[in-house]
């Protein structure tokens, strides 16, 4: 079952024809997607932080991220991936064992990005390297490692560039040695350095959208195999309750 | 005024308090922004939103951990927690597991008479007990919102079902309940008499379609809860958001 079901969520991955992902945090939200239509479930650690009281950053606790997840691949008949941050580890063996226990909770897939979650700037690519190719050790060929960058993410947009491009391609090409399935720009928003990225990276390009970013079409046009939504699901949602709220006070 | 004092001074016959339902400190923090002057988790949206179901589904250990969230992020606004039948039939157990609840950081909860997971409701006498068992565990401040089920499990709403609601009301009053809690009861001349014939605050459930918040406050209701309702609305809206999205 879970080979199947990766086998689906793999193949949903089409250049040019994203799939599309519109995050969650709980159960009751998996459910109320998969009604909606997903194809897949993905939960938003920033999501599943908030809606939770811990901050983001590692500070939900493993266990609860794993319990979170668990229950919610037992709820859907959907691949579930998770964004599991930075795995809560920066050792290589460690990453390793908790990439087992996030597999055993039977998602099939994760995010894990390469920011030093808790500390400064990004690992070193030799060093994301390993941990990715650890990981990979870890939960065999059947697990969707959604390796991300987060060098668009700490920058702000005006200062992206080509070089920028160019250090993200490099540390494409050595992620995808190492064993990762896809890679995912967070806050990349530029569609001509979107379409050289997707024809330089030997893995498939996810894309999150944000508020005011170019349209679904536009960026399926650069070649994006996938599309998320972050955070913002849950905060629109968030905003919906408070006015209903508001209106209950009244 | 402690929490507990804050809460309990908020229950007046006729300008009720009104509770938006939640279920995680996420919905709690959007309804606090929204004015609330107290937090009031639903025991469906907590089983639905994290997926153990209703009817004692959701282990207690999460439910304390759940309420200790929503009680420091929310602080110093008071919380209630909907605890259904104290997972236990037990008067003692009960009891017990009410104290731990309080622990939590909550200053009340509701408490129903109906068999959960099970047919019917409990036999007065039993209920009664285990209401004086919760009150013994947990001290004077405390909210037990003792909730008669009445209504959910019959089909007539007539006037003798009514009498038996306020036998039960009178009764768990002198058991030591804070309030009383009577879903399904909507009807104003019904709500009257119930306010007038029980020595507690009343507190009815609104629902879609429900008369307006006017009518009930006139007829004496103290507290006015939204039960499922808030997390099936909006979990209806995040559908067709993500409807939109996906197409």
């Amino acid at each position: 079952m879970a080979n199947e079901l990766f086998q689906r969520f793999a193949a949903l991955h089409v250049p040019g024809d994203p799939v599309a992902l519109f995050n969650i945090w709980d159960v009751g939200s998996a459910l109320a997607v998969a009604k909606a239509g997903a194809k897949a479930i993905a939960t938003g650690s920033a999501s599943v932080a908030m809606a939770n009281g811990f901050g983001d950053g590692e500070n939900l606790p493993m266990d609860f991220a794993l319990a979170n997840a668990r229950r919610i691949a037992g709820s859907v008949e959907l691949p579930v991936t998770v964004d599991f941050e930075g795995a809560y580890s920066n050792d290589p063996a460690q990453v390793a064992l908790n990439f087992a226990q996030l597999a055993e909770t039977g998602v099939v897939g994760c995010n894990f990005e390469d920011q030093v979650v808790g500390g400064e700037g990004l690992y070193p690519i030799t060093l994301q390297a390993e941990r990715i190719a650890a990981a990979r050790r870890a939960v065999g060929p059947d697990f969707f490692i959604n390796v991300r960058t987060d060098l668009f993410l700490k920058a702000p947009q005006e200062t992206h560039d080509e070089a920028m491009l160019d250090e993200a391609i490099e540390r494409v090409r050595a992620y995808a040695e190492a064993g990762a399935s896809g890679f995912f720009v967070p806050m990349l928003g530029d569609l001509g350095m979107l379409s050289r990225l997707c024809a330089e990276s030997p893995v498939p390009v996810n894309f999150m959208t944000y508020p005011g970013c170019p349209s679904n079409a536009e960026v399926a046009a650069t070649g994006v195999a996938r599309i998320s939504h972050g955070p913002f699901p849950h905060m629109a949602l968030m905003g919906q309750l408070e006015e209903a709220a508001r209106k209950a006070f009244a | 005024m402690s929490k507990f004092e804050t809460f309990a001074a908020l229950h007046v016959p006729g300008d009720p308090v009104i509770l938006y339902n939640i279920w995680d400190v996420g919905s709690a923090l959007a309804v606090v922004k929204a004015g609330a002057k107290a937090l009031a988790t639903g025991s469906h949206p907590m089983g639905d939103a994290s997926g153990f179901g209703d009817a004692h589904q959701v282990p207690l250990d999460y439910v304390f951990a759940n309420a200790a969230r929503i009680v420091a992020a929310v602080d110093p606004l008071p919380l209630t927690v909907d605890f259904e039948g104290a997972y236990s039939t037990d008067p003692e157990e009960g009891g017990h597991n009410v104290a731990s609840l309080k622990q939590s950081g909550a200053v009340g909860c509701n408490f129903e008479d109906q068999l959960v997971g099970g047919d019917g409701i409990h036999p007065l006498e039993l209920q009664v007990l285990r209401i004086e068992a919760i009150r013994r565990a947990v001290g004077d401040d405390f909210f037990i919102n003792a909730r008669t089920d009445l209504l959910i499990k019959t089909a007539d709403h007539g006037d003798a079902l009514i009498g038996e609601v306020v036998d039960r009301g009178k009764a768990f009053a002198d058991a030591g309940a804070s309030g009383f809690f009577v879903p399904r009861l909507a009807d104003p001349r019904q709500i009257e008499r119930v306010v007038r014939e029980v020595p507690l605050p009343l507190n009815v459930i609104a629902f879609p379609g429900a008369p307006p918040k006017a009518d009930w406050a006139a007829a004496g209701v103290a507290r006015i809860s939204h039960g499922p309702f808030p997390h099936r609305a909006l979990m209806a809206q995040l559908e067709e958001a993500a409807r939109v999205a996906l197409n």
